[in-house]
Formats: C-alpha cells, sequence, structure tokens
C-alpha cells in the first residue's frame, strides 16, 4: 500500500496535495554524516486531512518543511517530495519562491515567534499576497475578509494593530488567516496548538478543521498528540526516529494500533482511560535516527522486540486496517 | 582583590588553548610593558639625545632601527621609554576607577532604595559627559601635565565599572545561596566582601581591560593635543605630535611608528580583554 | 499608549536631560573654583590686565559672590546665550563659536554619515553573507574600533595627501565642493572608530534578528531575500542600533578636537584646545557647555525615538 504503485504514481503526483516517496535527509558527509530521516513515504490527497505523529526529534518537522523545499543548512535530501505536481527537491529557487507563494503555506507552532512584532498584522496577511503581485488594496481587502472568516472581530481595527496586542490564540487565528491567504492547495499545520493556553487549543483545530474542509485544501497536521491526530484526521502517520513505522486510518488507529510504539503511545495518553493512575510512559527515551540501533529503531524500548528485529529494518506490510513496520503487528492488535 | 585570583585560575584554561589571536595579543602587551620596564637596559640610544646631522633617517638604518625623528632622536628608544608613560598613566585611571566603581556599584546595590537611585543617576550623569571633554577641562584648571587628567579619566571611568558591577551584584544577590548566608547570621558586609566580589571578578577584568584600553586612547590624544606629558617627558601621543611636521616632509616614519604602537596596543587590550569577558564570567554587560 | 502616559513620559526623559546639562554646568562653572589659589590668577594668567578689568573679570564669574550666587549668574548669562569674552582674542565667546560651528557642523555630519553608512554595510552583509565575509568584518571591526582618530589622521596624511596627493594637508576650503574635499580626510579619521564600532554591533544586531523564527517563516511564505532582509531583519534591528547609533555620533562632537588640531582646521574643537593650553577659561567654559547640551540632545532625541520606531518598546516600560 505505501511502498510500490509504480503504475499509479503518475496518476497520484497530479491527483494528490503531497506527495512524499522515500524521502532521506541527512546533515553533513562522510564520517560526520548524521541521517535525520529515512524513507519516508506520505501522500495527502486533496481536501484530506493527514496526521503526522510523533515524538519530539522523531523527524515529523522536518518532513513538513522538506514540503516547502526548507531543508536544514548543510543536509542533504534524497528521495522525492511532489507538491501539486512541483517536484520540490529539484525545483530552483525562483520556482521554490512560487510555489511557496501560490500552493502550500505553513502555520507555525509558535504564533509569537513566528510573526514578525514590529510590523502590524494587515502587513502579515497581506505580505504573502503581495510577494504574488497581488495590488495593495485588494490584498486589504482580502485580508479583512479572511481575518473575519477566522473569527477575529473588527478585522479592520485588528490589521492596524500589532501582534503584542493579541493573545496567543487570536494571533494563531491570524496566522492561520495568513496561510489561507494564498489560496494554497496544501495547508502544513506545523503543531498549531502547542504553544496555546488548553482551552483555546480545541478553538484553533476546530478553525482549521472548518477551513480547510471548506476550501477542500488538503491539510497536513503535524502533532505529538495521537489521541488528537486519531480524532480529526482521515488517516494518520505515526513517525518514529526519522522512519515512518505505521499508517492507519484515524479511528482504526485508535480502537487498533498495530505498532508497539503506536501502542505505546496510545496507553501513554491520559484520555485513554480517563484515569491518571494509569498512565505509563513510553520506556526509555525517545530516540533520533542518528542514534536508534540497527534494523527496527524500537526495538531497544520494544517489550516485544527478540533477534529477528535486529536483523533489518521492517518492512511495511498490511495488518488489518494499517500499513505497518513490523514483524509481529499480530501481537500488537490480534 | 587577592580573593578574586583562586576563583579564576581555578577556571583558566591553558594558555595554549587559547585562540591564536588572544596569544598573539598577550605576547604584543607583555612585550610592550617588558619593553618599558627595562628600557634604560633594552633602548640602543638615549631618547633625548639629539643629532641634527642624523635627523629623519628613515627605518633600517644602521644603529636605528626604526629610524631617527626630526632632531634625530632614536625612534625605537624613544617608544620603549615612551611605553612607560602610555601604559601607567592608564593603568592608574583603572585602578582608581576600579576600585570607586566597585565601591559605589557594591553599596547601591546592596543599599537599594534612594542611595541606589542617588548614585545610579549619578553614575548616569557622569556617564553621559565625555570623558575627554572632562580631562581637558581639568587641563584647563591645573595645567598640562598628566596627573590631573588622569584624576578625571578615573572619575569619568568609574561608572563605566559601577554600573556593570551594581548590576552583577544584583543579580548574584538574589540567588538562594546569598540569602542562605543572611539566614545563617553573617553580616551584610562581611557575606558582600566574601560571596559577592569573587562573583563579580569576570566581569570587573573584562570592564577594566576596556576602560583600560579608552583610557590610554583618552591619555594619548591628550598628549597628541599638547595638554598631556610635557617635555622632555615623552609617550606615543606627544611623539606622534612633534613628527607631524615630518609627514609633510615626506618622512612620514617618525609618526607612523608610534601610531602603529597604539594601534596594536588597543587591539591586542580590547582582544584580551573581551576574551576574558567572554571565557570567564560569559555574562554581558548590564547597560 | 494613551496621551497622558506619553506625556508624562516625555516629561521624564525631558527632566532627566535637564539635570544632566545642570549637574554638568555645575561642574563646569565649579572647575573654575578648583583652581589652586586665586582663580582670577588664572583666568588672567600671563595677561598683563588693569586692577579695573581684573575687578571686571572678578565680577563677570561672581568670584566675589558665593559659589551659588555666582553660579546663577553665570548661568542665567549663559542661558540668555552670553557665554562670556574671550581673554585671548577678547571677543564675545559665542561669537567665537558660531563663527567656527559651520565647519565642525559640516565635519560631524560628513563624518557621521560615512560612518553610518559604511558601518551598517558592512554589517548587515557580513551577517547575511557570514563565512568569510563575516570573518573579514570582524578583523576590519576590531582594528578600526582602536584606531584612535590622531592615529587615523596621520596614516591619511601620510598616505593621501602626502603620499598621493590626492587630498589637500589643512584648511578647510572655500565653497561647499571644496570644503568636503577638504574635510574628507578629516571625516574618515573621525568617522574610523566609530565605523567599527558600528560594523561589529551592527553585524551582531543583524546576526540575531536572522536567526529569528519569523523570518523562516517569511521564507517559507515564499517572500523574497532582499525583501526578507529588508522588511525582517533591518527594520527590527532599527531600534536597538539607533540607540548606538546616538550615542557614537554624540562621541563625534569631543573628537572634532582631535581631529581639526590634526589637519589645521579652524573649528569648535581646535578652538577648544587651544583655549585649554591658553586657559583661556571663558572659552573653555563656553564650549564644554555646548558640547555637553548637544552631546544630553542627540542621546535623548534618540531615546524619544524608540517607542515610534519599535512598537514593543511601550512608554510605560522604556528600559535604557
Amino acid at each position: 500500500m505505501l511502498d510500490d504503485k509504480p503504475a499509479g504514481e503518475e496518476a497520484t503526483t497530479r491527483r494528490d496535495a503531497l506527495d512524499v516517496a522515500r524521502l532521506g535527509l541527512t546533515l553533513g558527509a562522510g564520517d560526520g554524516a548524521v541521517p535525520l530521516l529515512a524513507d519516508v513515504t506520505l501522500r495527502v490527497g486533496r481536501g484530506e486531512t493527514v496526521g503526522l505523529v510523533g515524538e519530539s526529534g522523531s523527524g515529523k518537522s522536518l518532513t513538513a518543511r522538506a514540503a516547502l523545499g526548507m531543508v536544514p543548512r548543510g543536509a542533504r535530501a534524497t528521495g522525492r517530495v511532489t507538491v501539486s505536481g512541483v517536484d520540490v527537491l529539484a525545483a530552483g529557487r525562483r520556482a521554490l519562491r512560487d510555489l511557496r507563494r501560490t500552493r502550500a503555506s505553513m502555520v507555525f507552532q509558535d504564533p509569537r515567534a513566528s510573526i514578525n512584532p514590529v510590523r502590524r498584522v494587515g502587513d502579515y496577511l497581506t505580505e504573502g499576497l503581495r510577494a504574488r503581485g497581488t495590488p495593495a488594496g485588494a490584498a486589504a481587502e482580502r485580508a479583512r475578509e479572511l481575518l473575519g472568516q477566522v473569527g477575529i472581530a473588527d478585522p479592520a481595527g485588528a490589521m492596524r494593530r500589532f501582534p503584542h496586542q493579541f493573545s496567543g490564540g487570536m494571533l494563531q487565528r491570524v496566522m492561520i488567516a495568513g496561510a489561507l491567504s494564498t489560496e494554497p492547495e496544501l495547508l502544513l499545520a506545523d503543531e498549531p496548538t502547542t504553544a496555546l493556553d488548553v482551552t483555546t487549543q480545541a478553538e484553533v483545530v476546530a478553525l482549521l478543521k472548518e477551513m480547510q474542509r471548506a476550501r477542500g485544501t488538503g491539510m497536513l497536521f503535524v502533532t505529538h498528540d495521537l489521541d488528537l491526530a486519531a480524532a480529526i484526521c482521515d488517516r494518520v502517520y505515526v513517525m518514529y526516529a526519522g522512519r515512518i513505522v505505521e499508517e492507519a486510518p484515524g479511528r482504526a488507529l485508535f480502537t487498533a494500533p498495530a505498532h508497539p510504539y503506536t501502542r505505546a503511545l496510545l496507553e501513554a495518553s491520559p484520555s485513554a482511560h480517563g484515569d491518571r493512575v494509569a498512565i505509563k510512559a513510553v520506556a526509555g527515551r525517545p530516540r533520533a535516527l542518528a542514534e536508534s540501533p540497527s534494523g527496527c529503531s524500537f526495538r531497544d524500548r520494544c517489550p516485544l522486540a527478540d533477534d529477528r528485529c535486529a536483523e533489518a529494518v521492517p518492512a511495511h506490510r498490511t495488518h488489518r486496517a494499517s500499513a505497518v513496520a513490523c514483524l509481529r503487528p499480530e501481537l500488537v492488535s490480534p | 582583590m587577592t580573593l578574586t585570583i583562586p576563583a579564576l585560575r581555578a577556571r583558566r584554561p591553558g594558555f595554549r588553548r587559547r585562540p591564536l589571536g588572544v596569544r598573539f595579543a598577550a605576547a604584543f602587551l607583555v612585550l610592550v610593558a617588558a619593553t618599558g620596564l627595562l628600557a634604560p637596559v633594552l633602548a640602543p640610544h638615549s631618547p633625548d639625545t639629539t643629532s641634527l646631522l642624523n635627523s629623519l633617517a628613515p627605518p633600517g638604518t644602521a644603529g636605528h632601527l626604526l629610524g631617527t625623528d626630526s632632531a634625530g632622536r632614536d625612534v625605537l628608544s624613544r617608544l620603549m621609554y615612551g611605553a612607560r608613560f602610555s601604559l601607567i598613566a592608564p593603568l592608574g585611571v583603572v585602578l582608581l576607577a576600579g576600585v570607586a566603581g566597585t565601591a559605589i556599584g557594591l553599596l547601591a546595590a546592596r543599599a537599594g532604595g534612594w542611595v541606589d537611585a542617588v548614585l545610579s543617576r549619578g553614575m548616569d550623569i557622569v556617564f553621559s559627559f565625555p570623558s575627554l571633554l572632562l580631562a581637558m577641562l581639568v587641563v584647563a584648571v591645573f595645567g598640562p601635565g598628566l596627573t590631573a587628567p588622569v584624576c578625571a579619566l578615573a572619575v569619568s571611568y568609574t561608572p563605566f565599572v559601577g554600573r556593570v558591577v551594581r548590576n552583577v551584584a544584583i543579580q548574584e544577590g538574589a540567588r538562594p545561596y546569598m540569602e542562605g548566608y543572611r539566614v545563617m547570621g553573617f553580616g551584610e558586609a562581611w557575606v558582600t566582601l566574601r560571596h559577592l566580589l569573587p562573583n563579580i571578578a569576570p566581569v570587573l577584568v573584562a570592564q577594566s581591560a576596556l576602560s583600560f584600553g579608552y583610557a590610554l586612547v583618552d591619555l594619548a590624544s591628550l598628549s597628541y593635543l599638547g595638554l598631556g606629558v610635557r617635555p622632555p617627558d615623552a609617550d606615543w601621543g606627544s611623539m606622534i605630535s612633534q613628527a607631524q611636521s615630518a609627514i609633510l616632509q615626506g618622512s612620514p616614519w617618525s609618526a607612523l611608528a608610534p601610531g602603529l604602537v597604539v594601534l596594536l596596543t588597543v587591539v591586542s587590550v580590547n582582544v584580551l580583554g573581551g576574551h576574558l569577558g567572554g571565557s570567564i564570567g560569559g555574562k554581558k554587560e548590564g547597560t | 499608549m494613551t496621551a497622558r502616559a506619553l506625556a508624562a513620559w516625555l516629561g521624564k526623559r525631558a527632566l532627566g536631560a535637564v539635570l544632566t546639562i545642570v549637574l554638568a554646568s555645575v561642574l563646569i562653572y565649579g572647575a573654575l573654583r578648583l583652581v589652586p589659589g586665586d582663580p582670577v590668577l588664572a583666568l588672567t594668567a600671563g595677561r598683563r590686565l588693569t586692577p579695573d578689568q581684573i575687578e571686571a573679570v572678578r565680577h563677570r564669574y561672581g568670584l566675589d559672590q558665593g559659589f551659588v550666587r555666582g553660579y546663577l549668574s553665570w548661568a542665567g548669562d549663559a542661558l540668555r546665550l552670553d557665554l562670556g569674552t574671550s581673554l585671548n582674542y577678547q571677543t564675545g565667546v559665542s561669537t567665537l563659536i558660531s563663527g567656527r560651528l559651520g565647519v565642525s557642523g559640516l565635519l560631524i555630519a560628513y563624518s557621521a554619515v560615512l560612518a553610518v553608512l559604511f558601518g551598517s554595510v558592512v554589517a548587515l552583509v557580513s551577517a547575511v553573507r557570514g563565512g568569510l565575509a563575516d570573518r573579514a568584518a570582524t578583523v576590519l571591526a576590531s582594528v578600526t574600533t582602536a584606531t584612535p582618530p590622531f592615529v587615523a589622521a596621520i596614516v591619511l596624511l601620510s598616505v593621501f595627501s602626502v603620499g598621493l596627493g590626492w587630498f589637500p594637508a589643512t584648511g578647510a576650503g572655500t565653497g561647499l565642493a571644496d570644503r568636503l574635499w577638504h574635510l574628507t580626510l578629516p571625516a574618515v579619521a573621525m568617522a574610523t572608530a566609530t565605523f567599527g564600532v558600528l560594523a561589529r554591533v551592527g553585524n551582531a544586531a543583524f546576526a540575531e534578528e536572522l536567526r529569528r523564527e519569523h523570518v523562516e517563516v517569511a521564507r517559507s511564505r515564499g517572500v523574497g531575500g532582499a525583501a526578507v532582509v529588508r522588511r525582517h531583519v533591518v527594520r527590527n534591528a532599527l531600534a536597538p542600533l539607533l540607540t548606538v547609533i546616538g550615542l557614537l555620533v554624540a562621541g563625534l562632537f569631543v573628537a572634532t578636537a582631535i581631529v581639526e588640531t590634526a589637519f589645521g582646521l579652524d573649528g569648535v574643537g581646535s578652538l577648544l584646545v587651544s583655549s585649554v593650553s591658553r586657559r583661556d577659561f571663558p572659552v573653555v567654559q563656553g564650549v564644554g557647555l555646548v558640547a555637553v547640551v548637544l552631546f544630553v540632545a542627540v542621546n535623548t532625541l534618540t531615546d524619544l525615538a524608540l517607542p515610534f520606531i519599535d512598537p514593543r518598546v511601550t512608554v510605560g516600560g522604556l528600559g535604557r
């Protein structure tokens, strides 16, 4: 399901908002080379909401940023990343700029840090439009309209205010409006609620979902919160140590996780049981790709691991609704 | 001050591990200080022996490595003797300003309240009075010479040290361990001297090095303007001043040599001061 | 910011500036009283004056009154721009200063423009390009920072005036073009150290802004490289740089003393130097007072401009 689709590849490329095929990312070269991502394959169809879940350091943000051609300085990328038919990794500076201005936008984690504090909010909203040549008046009109849509009262007044005059939740709405201003086909949301108060998180998620649905935008929702992803996403990819370890429809993932890591994540979450005493942390600490063991990256933290897990990186295979990179998914959810 | 030295030494890496620029800077300063100190032994000629037949000899002339000035005096020997005034006077400024600045800064930080407000405002005002202007003012009052300008510059640089000491002392004083000592019943003065001062040492060293560079330039400027050292004494500034007419005659060397020495000395002091401030303390100036 | 808070804040800053100037003027006046022996002897040093003239000087400086009354009468005259009479030129000090203000003002403006222009460009380019450009700029900045104006002056004189003959060695010239040509070397000599400080501080400020997340976000939105630097890096570094520039430009006032002497320019700075060495006290006091007022004015103005440049600097919580 994930790996081999030689015949359908052309078709999916044209149809999908985002198509990542065997993406690898390595920092540096030679002996000092540090691998960051390996063999990451995922796709986001038009109008589809796809979750990308993992702990910090798993490479989920790197993957999302690679979709915009934002690769860390000094890093080398392999594989292919296609956004609405544009080959991102092969694109030149101009093509990349055009892609960012028209086809793909990103909502970042911390709106306070992501919006220039010395420029007015209106300036932030129109910047993307102005960059692609929209006249100032039309861009401002469009920005006011969008501010209203994301639920900001008095859009005209808000345009003239500075970021520090907004609350975190309101500012995240501003950033969402800014990301949608260019009518992108792909919306990348990189932990869009992590920096917000608990009370505003739900509102921002609902807003994102609503905007995405109304516009038919494809959305890649990056989060460390598996429950949240399972609840709002059509499909969810689970990432561990720079690799995708499981892909499943949101509901199926929640009820029948196929990878031991996914299951551990679910069990670690308080809402799964509603009983705080039952919280189990995932044993051990999260690994980055560079420091993970040979074979299956998760095997040193996995209760089911044996010698076979060390032999090679497990290939993805279908188990129930999931595509999972584990040798014994039947032991996880029979 | 002696209290601070063991603390510094404990954290000091070997000389060889320092960056190349820092090593050059330190070596150059030692060289200049040593030649100044040992000038009577090392100098090839007397700095005051004139020889009108041998004036404005270019560098490399036999017996005169750096040539001679318009009065035929050996430039190298004059540079060596000049180092004495050029280095000792700013050293005096730094010592006076360091002691006064530390005392005022600590007093302001520990006393707080209106004492702090008055002292801080006072330091701001002194800080906003250009140092060279103050030095010229006292020269107008007391006549040319170095003593009065050294005192004036010490006053001028006191806030440079005092404001930073105050800020660091307030930061350090707010740490739990300081409160611990107070709870244990140690006197305020004892806690300040025994425990606060060693923590302030790194910024003190860095600020002192910077003030030394500034004071050296200020004093050399005064001498250049004919308001500093009085002949027959000479420092690098007055050497440049005396050699300036020779530039127009096409013999710039006797002016450029002391100019280059001033430049290299200030660069070295800045490099060393920046390095000490960065590597020992890692604390930024709080102004 | 409310108009009320703004007014209160403006009042506070202005009061602080006035307080500084008052205390500085007490110092400038009081210096005369510190003179060992009879201050009149210092005021008249070496000059032959009739007893009537001595009495006039004594009265003019309030030396026949107490310190406070003497100061008040002197300060009152100064407020009316009457800075006394030069003992050396027998001319009003205000006239002496205003006649030379043109040359000094142009020199200060010229060198400020040079230092700010080249300093910011070097800072920006080295911060954006990084690598070799950054290292070269660091070396350049640390050498120029440590170059006192008189050292810069003799180097420039040796190379460009005597060696190459491109610029005149002395004099201020007549007519604007000729004057600028004459003032080029002095302005460069004065600007050298200022340039170095600005290149270093500016580089740090720009580099810090370049690392900000919103810069990366702007790039992720397809904003072009030049626009990102202009709108998000330069714009954001403006406020911290302005404070530094204010201090540096104010520092140029005193540097005129050295550079005007080195290049034989007849300006306020060289007037101060010759008056100090001749102990022409009224002139020294007058020039000192003017310099302090200008110094404080420039620093206060840059402080006042900050909240209008950087919206994060709120009037109430403005720190130094």
